[in-house]
């Protein structure tokens, strides 16, 4: 049912509601000039009805930035019958800003030309300004997640990416829109890759945390397939649904640096393999030269036996036995290539600071040891500098004394591991002390040979190569028994200067 | 080992410490017509010394032995003023202790293991030569300093080399040529010093003091 029209009395009607109403309106020309603004808009700006009349809109009541989007609105609104809608600043007369939520629409004259546009706008800057607060946390909150060196992504519990750090996007090489919304497991290779689901499923499930809130070693995987270490960190909360939130680091760095130290260990490992095959060949060699000479000397005697005897079967013999002793030799030939080929290489000599080398060594030692208890002490002679070393070579030994220490302190109620560096005018002193089991009369005098050991699975390689290292450094190496708990090795080596004269005389 | 054959070469004291070696060479040491008298260490041999009958005698010792080693022995029997001369036995290859051993008055030295004719062959010039022929450069045969001469200061290098017991990979590796290089220089050195074996190069090293010890 169509209201009853009602009279305007001369407009005074329209103008009374126009005057009334609590939100500013304002009827514009085709042109854009204003014919009528209200008290609400007087209220709102600042600006007289007189002050306003005449103008248009976007020479003064428009933020210079919005302008030109004004001004398109303004042609839209007139080019059509249907309201627009738009939000803009109004700029008051003082200089503040207002934001305005506008609706617009076109009033046609009898002709169906456009006489004004209607435009009623509402002040929404109180409720607006709450928004832009809650944005600018959310972007605040989103810059410091940007800014983190930590890659943070979070996922639901579909595992469907929601959101991806700038350091994500640096890290994995996708960009935020083209992984929301995908699976997470896009960012992991195999086996993780097909199983994510089901780790995710299995928690919802069980509540079992098997990664939630600690810090685990992952292999991630970038865009370009390329895998790598992250230490991955996971948190969850809920917001509506479970959300989880992972801090995903990539270590490649660190693990460029584990590696880097693995691969000196593991050098010092070969070195040592090498060490120990050449001292395990030079006893091997001897131990069975011994039986091949005992034979080669019997088929001899034998060969000498039967050419006395001079018989024709003892003829046909004796070339036999010939060959049987060459093929002895044979034998004996290839232990002597395997022992040369193991013999140990030359020491490769170049000047290494000395507190450097054993601080590096002692690290290397530590590693993976049976370190439960034991107190470490070091006092290294500040200003020590440098010796001619093969650096391999003297942290091979320092290590493998280091090992032993520990070892020795196995059943110790006191565990202290001392390692000390010192120097004098001839030489530059290591020592390794602990306060272990202290070294048998027994041991003592076989102590550096190989194959004394008394330790249960020693091979009793260790410090036999130990010693045949610091020969060829033309050092010393020794051992005591400390008077109170444990033993005490010192390795040492002629001081640099010296050896510099001693290379420079030899030329 | 007391009954005396009627073409016994000499009296043969062996010395090692392995009971397999000492058995095995005593058979062939006496199939080859010498007298041999074993000995488990170098202890037990210089404690019997004082009844050896050492008027055609050659001292056959181990090198390597627990206990008083076989250099050790060659030493002590000097500060004793024995006479005997002495050959040495070495791991195969062990070419710096042959070398220490002939400086230290051994007449000869033997890789293990051996064959008879290289043992004989050691044995007989002990036997035959006076001791001092191998360390005594005025009663050198005169054409080892002559041979010496012949070698070119390369030659020299590697001559040193070998007598150091380095390798020819050593060798090769301190003078920066292949080793081949080295095996040719090896072959001319034989050549020009006449040499039938590695031990009689050694021996000429040592006398003529190639490596300047």
């Amino acid at each position: 049912m169509r209201p009853p029209e009602l009279e305007d009395f001369d407009g005074t009607l329209t103008e009374q509601i126009l005057q009334t109403v609590d939100t500013p309106v304002v009827i514009l020309g085709p042109d854009g000039a204003i014919v009528r603004f209200n008290e609400a808009s007087e209220r709102l700006t600042g600006y007289s009805i007189d002050e306003a009349i005449g103008r248009k809109v976007w020479n003064f009541l428009i933020v210079d930035e919005e302008i030109d989007a004004v001004r398109s609105v303004f042609e839209k609104t007139r080019g059509e019958d249907t309201p627009t809608h738009f939000t803009n600043y109004w700029k008051t007369k003082d200089g503040r800003r207002r934001v305005l939520e506008w609706s617009n629409k076109t009033i046609h004259n009898d002709e169906g030309e456009v006489a004004y546009i209607l435009a009623t706008g509402v002040d929404i800057t109180e409720t607006q300004s709450t928004e832009f607060e809650l944005s600018e946390t959310q972007s605040y909150l989103q810059s410091i997640i940007d800014a983190s060196p930590v890659a943070i992504i979070t996922i639901n519990e579909q595992g469907l990416i929601q959101s991806f750090s700038s350091e994500a996007e640096e890290c994995f090489g996708y960009m935020k829109a083209d992984v929301i919304g995908s699976n997470v497991n896009i960012l992991m290779p195999e086996p993780d890759h097909s199983l994510h689901n089901q780790y995710i499923d299995a928690y919802l499930k069980t509540g079992k945390k098997r990664i939630i809130n600690r810090a685990r070693t992952v292999i991630a995987k970038r865009r370009n397939g390329d895998i790598f270490p992250a230490v991955l960190h996971i948190t969850e909360f809920t917001d509506g649904e479970r959300i989880f939130v992972g801090f995903v680091e990539d270590v490649t760095q660190q693990k460029t640096l584990e590696r880097r130290l693995e691969s000196t260990q593991l050098q010092l490992q070969h070195a040592g393999r090498i060490g120990a095959m050449g001292e395990i060949a030079t006893s091997i060699a001897h131990e069975l030269n011994q039986p091949l000479t005992a034979a080669a000397s019997l088929a001899g005697a034998v060969s000498l036996t039967l050419k006395k005897a001079d018989c024709p079967a003892c003829k046909d013999a004796m070339p036999l036995l010939d060959d049987a002793v060459s093929e002895i030799r044979r034998a004996s030939e290839i232990i002597r290539q395997m022992r040369e080929f193991l013999r140990k290489r030359k020491t490769a000599k170049s000047l290494h600071n000395v507190n450097k080398v054993v601080e590096e060594a002692s690290a290397i030692a530590l590693i993976g040891a049976q370190t439960e208890g034991v107190k470490l002490t070091t006092d290294f002679e500040s200003g020590i500098g440098e010796a001619q070393m093969d650096r391999i070579q003297i942290q091979q030994v320092i290590i493998n004394l280091i090992r032993n220490a520990v070892d020795a302190m196995k059943e110790s109620s006191e565990k202290r591991l001392t390692i000390s560096t010192a120097k004098n005018a001839d030489f530059i002193e290591i020592r390794v002390e602990d306060t272990g089991s202290g070294i048998t009369a027994e041991m003592e005098k076989r102590l550096f040979e190989p194959f004394a050991t008394s330790k249960k699975g020693g091979m009793g390689i260790g410090l036999s190569i130990s010693r045949s290292i610091i020969d060829a450094h033309q050092g010393e190496i020794a051992a005591i028994n400390k008077e109170s708990l444990g033993s005490m090795f010192s390795i040492k080596l002629p001081t640099g200067n010296y050896d510099d004269a001693a290379t420079d005389r030899k030329g | 080992m007391t009954t005396l054959q009627q073409t016994v070469k000499g009296d043969v004291f062996l010395v090692d410490d392995d009971v397999a070696v000492r058995r095995g060479v005593a058979a062939l040491l006496t199939a080859a017509d010498y007298h041999v008298t074993v000995f488990k260490s170098a202890e037990e041999f210089l404690s019997a010394l004082n009844s050896l009958d050492r008027a055609r005698a050659v001292l056959l010792v181990d090198v390597c032995m627990p206990g008083i080693q076989g250099l050790e022995l060659q030493e002590r029997l000097k500060e004793q003023g024995v006479e005997l001369p002495c050959v040495v036995m070495t791991a195969h290859g062990d070419i710096p202790m042959a070398v220490r051993a002939m400086r230290n008055g051994a007449t000869d030295f033997l890789e293990k293991p051996f064959t008879v004719d290289e043992v004989t062959a050691a044995l007989d010039r002990a036997l035959t030569l006076p001791q001092e022929i191998a360390i005594a450069p005025h009663r050198l045969p005169a054409e080892w300093p002559e041979n010496l001469a012949k070698l070119t200061p390369r030659e020299l290098e590697v001559f040193r080399g070998i007598v150091d017991g380095a390798t020819n990979k050593e060798i090769a590796r301190t003078l920066d040529v292949s080793p081949r290089t080295i095996e040719v220089h090896r072959h001319k050195i034989m050549l020009k010093m006449n040499a039938d074996s590695f031990a009689e190069l050694v021996r000429m090293a040592v006398a003529l003091n190639v490596d300047g010890h």
